[in-house]
């Protein structure tokens, strides 16, 4: 039988999968988000899971409240990059660094 | 009663103000018959207190007028306690004080500040009245206090002359040094007695006997000291006797009035009044006594090498102070009143008669201009001459009872150190003839050195500056005669004075008198009195039978005579030490502290600091967004780390 | 996924890493949720990122270049946390053990009534909450990248106080012959 357990290991990997993502691409803005994506889909696999073995539908209703606000920020994000790409010319993160202090 | 007490305090009070306020518009006339009139009433009603209670033998008056301040538990109150002490206080200081007022129409005839200065004097009584009639310590240190503040105002009169207004500072400093212990005394009899007032401070003498301060001193010895450095200040006792000198800055007319007979007399008035106090700790007294032994012989000693006609007389003063306090020492209270009065009639006599010298010579002050002005101004010549016999105990005159008695007095104690003390006052007497006669002979007798163009004006001074020298002649002649035995054996001050019977000099010089009368034919063969005659004939050959001898000596004793012309080093200590002192540390405040440490340390160095860590943290926003997911990872990975730690690896089992 | 060189591949591989979490959400009864899934992420949002991802020009060559300086610092971060969180995950309350395989539900059992029930009725308030939020992400991204004013006539008062008279007339000589001509 699959334990709970299983399912919690599955999405701890896949989530440092996306950790390690994001760490790689770091100059790539389009990966990060979408390593960011990666990693949103991990938690909610742990959420059903939790859903279900715990018999309690709170998981889910919570899973579906993170897609809404996924989608959300997937959409600012975009926009913000197609901005970035407007003014600067590159989507290289090197050359968005005037918050340095 | 009461209202003659208050009238006598407030009537110079009042001539002061008014003339204070509006001097310049009354006119010179009239401002100075107002404060004339002022202390004239107090003179004639502070004769009547003295019949009213000395020769009458009225009730000690002690009475609180008016509560000053209550703090705590402690009431503080002006009050008037009038005995036979207050009453013979009252009696000199009125009187000198009037002979002053009268002097000065004279004297600061051509000085723009006249209707200034009689305010100033008018002032000073006052002062001077609250110190003597007051009933407390407090009402005793405000008049304490009034009486250095008026001095000092007085010493510095002509501001626009630099050497005046470092003497006024001097004075007022040192006194104030004075003044630190006494404040200390003070504070220590009302620990010790919980209470300001004398009446139940003597009352309850026995509780501080057998107390310790500061480790194993006896409280009452303490206390007594530093009351003692209080009276040193003010009466300038060695080492605090270096503002006396440099006082001689102001007018004449105050040198007579503040620092012959009265401002310098307090600390001996405070001394006979503290004395069931003093009367308790030998300890005290011997030192009381050896510093004005000290005073009386060295002081006379410089008094010899001065060129300035008012130095002499001051340095004069400074010894004859410290006989007073020799006095005291040696539990002769009445004695030291005694000379007290004799000292205040003849010395403000001698200090009006260089006034008047001083005046008639245009404001020339070195004796070594002068000579032979017995011709030209007798008035002044002779009341000098009676003075100066005052001074140096010429048999029959007023300072030889005093001065004969205080010797007598020291020859009879047993305290330790008498021997020397008596050594010390014997000599002076030799020393004070000899600078008395100095002066007289060098201002009066011989050639005439007065040059040329001030000769030709040179004429007796006005009536306003003679009648008071000769109203102060008349006490220095006969005063003595006729007091000396009420005063001192007779019980006058006897209920003021208290004196412990293991204290006998004055019992022994009790059973030793005779009549006034008698001493003086007694005195022809005591010492004293052959030392008197050898200073005397020392003046006159030094003097006027072979000038030459006194430069011939000073060229020999070169040393001694640095030394006594630089006044024992006293100043130049005192410039040194805690002038430089005081200069430096204000120096190293100033610099270190203050510069250093305040400003570049804790002012710029915290702003240097926070920039110093802004600076450190600044890196950290790089504005690189991977830079921030970076941290944001890691310290993930460190929070799991640190939970699982933190859980006592329980997740292990 | 996150070692492709393109982005466009990395946007398939995560489209295909997509669709098997949703296969799995299927095995634990949460059908709706899977389809909604496959729905909207994968049909809207990774639609989206293709989009962005053909339409601006992502450089790799210098992309790539920082790729193996911290290739083996992220591989070391991410083992450190899956070994962090398998030492947790690994011991007791998770195990078959204590937490039972609860029974799987009848065909009369619908997820999506289920969630509609508790959906509607406890959580209303944040439902609502979620559409304002969605209709402040849609004005958001209109407002950000919009480039052109729609139909707005606005003052610009900079250019206005700027003006000078040569913008605004100009003197023109008008050749009288010339009218004549035109009789």
């Amino acid at each position: 039988m699959i334990a709970l357990s299983d399912y919690l290991i599955l999405s701890s990997i896949v989530f440092c999968i996306g950790l390690a993502g994001i760490f790689i691409n770091r100059t790539n803005i389009i990966m990060i988000l979408m390593c960011v994506e990666l990693i949103l889909a991990a938690v909610n696999t742990n959420f059903i899971a939790f859903s279900f073995y715990g018999s309690d539908l709170s998981g889910q209703i919570f899973v579906f409240f993170i897609l809404t606000v996924a989608a959300a920020e997937v959409a600012i994000g975009l926009a913000i990059l197609t901005l970035m790409y407007r003014n600067r010319g590159s989507i290289d993160i090197d050359v968005t660094n005037t918050l340095k202090g | 009663m009461l209202d003659i007490y208050l009238t006598i305090v407030l009537a110079p009070l009042m001539g002061s103000v008014i003339v204070g306020l509006a001097g310049n518009r009354l006119g010179r006339k009239i401002s100075h018959s107002i404060t004339i009139l002022g202390v004239a009433i107090s003179t004639v009603l502070s004769l009547y207190v003295f019949n009213h209670h000395v020769l009458n033998n009225a009730d000690i008056f002690n009475q609180n007028i008016y509560t000053w301040m209550q703090i705590g538990g402690l009431n503080i109150s002006v009050g008037f306690l009038v005995d036979n002490l207050t009453a013979v206080m009252l009696v000199v200081v009125s009187f000198v004080s009037l002979m002053v007022h009268i002097y000065t129409i004279g004297y600061m005839h051509d000085d723009k500040g006249y209707t200034k200065f009689f305010s100033y004097i008018s002032l000073f009584t006052f002062a001077m009245f609250t110190l003597v009639i007051s009933n407390n310590f407090m009402q005793l240190f405000f008049g304490w206090e009034a009486v250095g503040l008026v001095s000092y105002l007085l010493i510095g009169f002509w501001h626009h002359k630099e050497s005046a207004i470092e003497a006024n500072l001097k004075a007022f400093l040192v006194n104030r040094v004075g003044d630190f212990g006494f404040l200390l005394g003070i504070a220590f009899v009302l620990m010790f007695f919980g209470t300001l007032d004398y009446a139940e401070t003597f009352s309850q003498k026995e509780l501080i006997v057998g107390q310790t301060l500061f480790g194993d001193f006896s409280a009452i010895t303490v206390v007594c000291l530093l009351l003692f450095i209080g009276a040193m200040g003010k009466s300038a006792q060695v080492p605090l006797h270096v503002w006396l000198p440099g006082s001689m800055e102001g007018p004449t007319p105050i040198s007579a009035l503040i620092h012959a007979a009265t401002m310098v007399t307090a600390g001996i008035f405070m001394v006979s009044r503290m004395s069931p106090l003093f009367e308790l700790s030998d300890v005290a007294l011997t030192v009381v006594m050896i510093i004005g032994a000290i005073t009386a012989l060295f002081m006379g000693l410089l008094g010899i090498v001065q060129n300035d006609i008012k130095k002499v007389v001051a340095y004069s003063t400074l010894s004859q102070l410290g006989y007073m306090t020799v006095a005291l020492g040696v539990s002769a209270y009445s004695v030291a009143i005694f000379h007290l009065m004799t000292h205040a009639f003849f010395k403000a006599l001698l200090f009006l008669a260089a006034g008047s010298v001083i005046v008639a010579l245009h404001h020339e002050q070195d004796i070594r201009k002068m000579g032979g002005l017995r011709k030209k101004m007798p008035i002044t010549y002779i009341t000098s001459l009676l003075g100066t016999l005052a001074l140096i105990g010429f048999p029959g005159f007023a300072g030889f009872y005093s001065k004969d008695m205080i010797i007598e007095a020291v020859h009879y104690s047993d305290l330790p150190f008498a021997g020397w003390a008596y050594f010390a006052v014997v000599l002076g007497v030799f020393i004070t003839a000899f600078y008395s006669l100095r002066l007289l002979f060098l201002v009066f007798h011989g050639k005439s050195r007065v040059d040329s163009h001030t000769e030709e004006h040179l004429h007796e001074t006005a009536p306003s500056i003679t009648v008071p020298l000769v109203l102060l002649a008349i006490p220095s002649v006969v005063i003595g005669y006729f007091t000396i035995e009420p005063m001192l054996f007779g019980g006058w001050l006897e209920n003021a004075i208290t004196i412990d019977s293991s204290h006998h000099a004055l019992e022994k010089l009790k059973s030793h008198f005779h009549s006034a009368f008698a001493l003086i034919t007694h005195s022809v063969v005591t010492l004293p009195f052959w030392m008197m005659i050898g200073g005397g004939i020392t003046a006159w050959v030094f003097c006027l039978y072979r000038t030459d001898w006194a430069e011939i000596i000073q060229s020999k004793f070169k040393r001694i005579n640095y030394v006594l012309n630089s006044l024992y080093g006293f100043d130049r200590f005192n410039e040194i030490v805690f002038v430089k002192g005081a200069l430096k540390i204000g120096n190293i405040l100033w610099k270190i502290s203050d510069m250093a440490l305040i400003d570049k340390l804790l002012v710029n160095g915290s702003a240097k600091f926070t920039r110093y860590l802004g600076a450190f943290i600044k890196p950290v926003q790089t504005g690189y967004v991977y830079h921030y997911a970076f941290f944001m990872i890691v310290s993930l990975m460190l929070v799991l780390g640190w939970v699982l730690i933190a859980s006592d690896y329980s997740f292990l089992s | 996924m996150i070692t492709s060189r393109n982005t466009a591949k990395a946007a398939l591989w995560l489209i295909l890493t997509f669709f098997s979490a949703a296969s799995l959400w299927l095995l634990l009864e949460a059908e709706f949720l899977a389809i909604t899934l496959i729905l909207i992420y994968v049909g809207a949002v990774m639609v989206l990122f293709m989009f962005v991802i053909k339409m601006l020009d992502t450089d790799q060559s210098t992309l790539r270049a920082q790729f193996t300086r911290y290739l083996p610092l992220g591989i070391f971060v991410s083992i450190v946390v899956i070994v962090q969180m398998a030492l947790v995950l690994n011991a007791g309350p998770f195990d078959l053990e204590v937490v039972g395989v609860p029974e799987k539900h009848g065909s009369s059992y619908s997820n999506i009534t289920a969630i509609a029930e508790q959906l509607y009725t406890i959580y209303v308030y944040p439902f609502e909450l979620a559409a304002i939020l969605l209709l402040i992400a849609i004005i958001a991204a209109i407002t950000l990248v919009h480039r052109n004013q729609i139909n707005s006539k606005k003052q610009i008062i900079s250019e206005q106080i700027n003006v000078q008279a040569k913008d605004r007339m100009r003197f023109a000589t008008i050749n009288k012959d010339k009218v004549k001509e035109s009789k």
